[in-house]
């Protein structure tokens, strides 16, 4: 068994004696030449990625004003952008999902950092509620990132491993933090950097851990433990990171917006792996055919999505995966190609001697899990609250028909159905109102024919969502044939909230 | 320069040559650059080049023929500065306007572009912009 120490391959840096290559390098020595001579033969391996990192954030410290205000307890915003003000007097955490208060998620944190990076004017306003030590209540002023005493990156959760890849079954749009997802499986998304992700050419993290330096932004920077969600059992591991925003590319940390989901940013990652044995010249040789992930269906508005199948990035990265018989384009959200330019950079820095490789001082832990929210009341279903039997009406029938059982029966809505029951229009009370001006006889005629419809497993408050967004007040409920089974209105809904709040 | 136009076909007019018929009845140089048809509706982008004489010629007898026919008259810009290369843009694009290519740095052919605007919103930097011309 080859084996290496981090001194071992430092010396080696230092004397610009050691062999670099990226991970997609690897994979095709170790194919070539077998696990052995290549963890012998290489002394580190580089890693990249470029994607939307939503849980990252910044430390700032804007030094003290005269008179001196305390922002902590009081309100800072950065461009409008609200930032933390549960720290001493003038320090801050700007968070990259934080949206501005006056230009909603077109700017968000993200940019604020995009921003100070790219050396920029940031307007900070903020209020305190003033004390003798502390006597200002507001204040107003312009400042960069040369301003400011310091402006560190400090991310709760970083790089995860792999990421799911996400589609969508249901006959609408949906706007997700996995992007824009078309209806009927029309696309499938995907993140991470397969073949280069940091995380997963080390899974069984026995070399990346606290103190791990780390390429951070276009700067140096380090891990600094496990991150939030860390769940490797899962393959699924997350790094908290640190790096110096003043040190920083604009080019890595670019601050974003996914279409009305939010906003986040953009970094770029890159960690070295040092192949201080066999076993981790083996998982850091893993080729896109062996990483895999699963495919989930978004359009099931659940913390459990189902799951479609297994895929492997190999796949995902063809442009084109097959689901039920169809051909389904793929779109990566996280940038192959920066990844790559990362893990090139990382490499050349190391093979000039200005980037060592850190010992951790521990390794990140391998046997945390990632446990659900605890729930005191469990959010019920559709079908436990929808009205069944539902009352549908026939295409053909006469509109008088709808008429008489609004009126009976007090309803809004009358589902139409064919004689198999399968779903084919809606026709509410204003719609019979309004073909009283006009010539019309059969309900097919006035009915909606491209009907919003829920699933009985749909949670009640994803539907409510859904009669807001559409500004109607109820729709059928469909099974998993497309066959009406029962009807939801507003009312029921008012009903369940009204018997939660007693 | 070439002016593109975005062909409607009705149900009707699907089952005629009736491109073939105008293209003799003009100069015009017509390319197809996106077509999509199918038993119940029909949508054809082509490129034109010609005086605007003709052009007009070439719509007015489409549009005699049952084709609702319409100058794009926007433009369509990837702006490459800005552009991440994430390809979040690349599973929406309907005509395969917006590619990854072998080195994966996204590419825009505006010729096939259909401008349909679907991927605009959908670029997480705005680097996509659309503009009248």
């Amino acid at each position: 068994m080859v084996t290496k120490t981090y001194e071992e391959i430092n010396q080696r840096i230092r004397d610009g004696d050691a062999v670099v290559v990226t991970a997609e390098e690897l994979v095709e020595i170790v194919r070539e030449r077998g696990v052995e001579k290549a963890a012998k033969e290489v002394d580190v391996v580089t890693t990249g990625t470029f994607g939307a990192m939503c849980s990252s954030g910044a430390f700032l410290n804007f030094g003290h004003a005269d008179p001196p205000i305390k922002l902590g307890g009081g309100e800072i915003y950065l461009n409008d952008v609200p930032a933390y003000s549960g720290l001493a007097a003038v320090d801050t955490y700007i968070g990259a999902t934080a949206i501005s208060t006056k230009k909603g998620i077109e700017y968000g944190g993200g940019h604020v950092i995009e921003d100070l990076v790219r050396g920029k004017e940031i307007v900070l306003k903020g209020k305190g509620y003033g004390t003798d030590c502390y006597p200002r209540r507001e204040i107003e002023t312009t400042l960069t990132i040369n301003d400011i005493n310091q402006a560190i990156l400090v991310s709760p959760r970083n790089i995860y491993q792999r990421y799911v890849a996400a589609t969508n079954s249901k006959n609408e749009t949906l706007y997700t933090y996995m992007g824009t997802l078309l209806p009927n499986y029309g696309n499938v998304n995907f993140s991470g950097a397969g073949v280069l992700s940091p995380l997963h050419k080390d899974p069984n993290y026995e070399t990346i851990g606290i103190g791990t330096r780390i390429f951070i932004g276009g700067a140096q920077g380090y891990i600094i433990g496990q991150g939030t969600q860390h769940a490797p059992g899962k393959a699924m591991g997350t790094a908290m990171v640190l790096g110096d925003l003043k040190k920083m590319d604009p080019k890595y940390v670019r601050g974003c917006t996914i279409h009305r989901y939010g906003t986040s940013v953009y970094l770029g990652i890159g960690i070295p792996i040092p192949l201080i044995n066999e076993r981790v010249a083996k998982t850091a040789a893993l080729g896109e055919d062996e990483i895999k992930t699963n495919l989930l269906d978004y359009g099931v508005a659940r913390r459990d999505r189902p799951i479609l199948r297994e895929v492997t990035y190999k796949e995902l990265r063809s442009g084109t995966i097959e689901i039920s018989g169809k051909e389904v384009p793929v779109s990566p959200l996280s940038s192959f190609k920066d990844a790559r330019e990362i893990a090139a950079k990382l490499k050349k820095l190391i093979e000039k001697g200005e980037f060592l490789l850190n010992t951790p001082a521990e390794l990140l832990p391998r046997d945390t899990v990632f446990k659900p929210m605890k729930h005191v009341a469990a959010v019920p279903v559709i079908k436990e609250i929808m009205t069944k039997p539902v009352i549908t009406g026939l295409p053909d029938e006469p509109i008088s028909h709808a008429a008489k059982i609004f009126a009976e029966k007090n309803f809004d809505h009358l589902p139409i159905a064919d004689k198999t029951g399968k779903l084919v229009g809606i026709v509410t009370s204003w719609d019979v109102a309004i073909a009283l001006s006009t010539k019309k006889k059969k309900l097919s005629e006035i009915m909606t024919k491209k009907v919003i419809t829920a699933s009985e497993n749909d949670p009640v408050d994803a539907v409510a969502r859904k009669l807001e967004q559409h500004g109607i007040s109820g729709v059928p409920v469909v099974d998993a044939k497309g066959l009406v089974s029962g009807i939801i209105t507003s009312e029921d809904i008012s009903k369940l909230i009204g018997r939660r709040t007693r | 320069m070439t002016v593109k136009l975005l062909l409607k076909y009705s149900p009707v007019a699907l089952d005629k040559p009736i491109l073939a018929q105008v293209i003799r009845q003009t100069s015009a140089e017509i390319n197809i650059l996106h077509a999509e048809l199918n038993a119940t509706k029909g949508e054809i982008l082509i490129g034109v080049e010609a005086p605007p004489v003709e052009i007009e010629k070439l719509i007015h007898l489409l549009k005699k023929n049952g084709i609702d026919a319409k100058k794009l008259e926007r433009a369509v810009e990837l702006d490459e500065n800005s552009c991440l290369d994430c390809g979040a843009c690349i599973s929406l694009c309907p005509t395969g306007a917006l590619r990854l290519e072998k080195d994966y740095s996204v590419k825009l052919d505006e010729d096939k572009c259909i401008l349909c605007e679907v991927c605009v919103p959908a670029c997480p930097v705005r680097a996509i912009k659309v503009t009248r011309l």
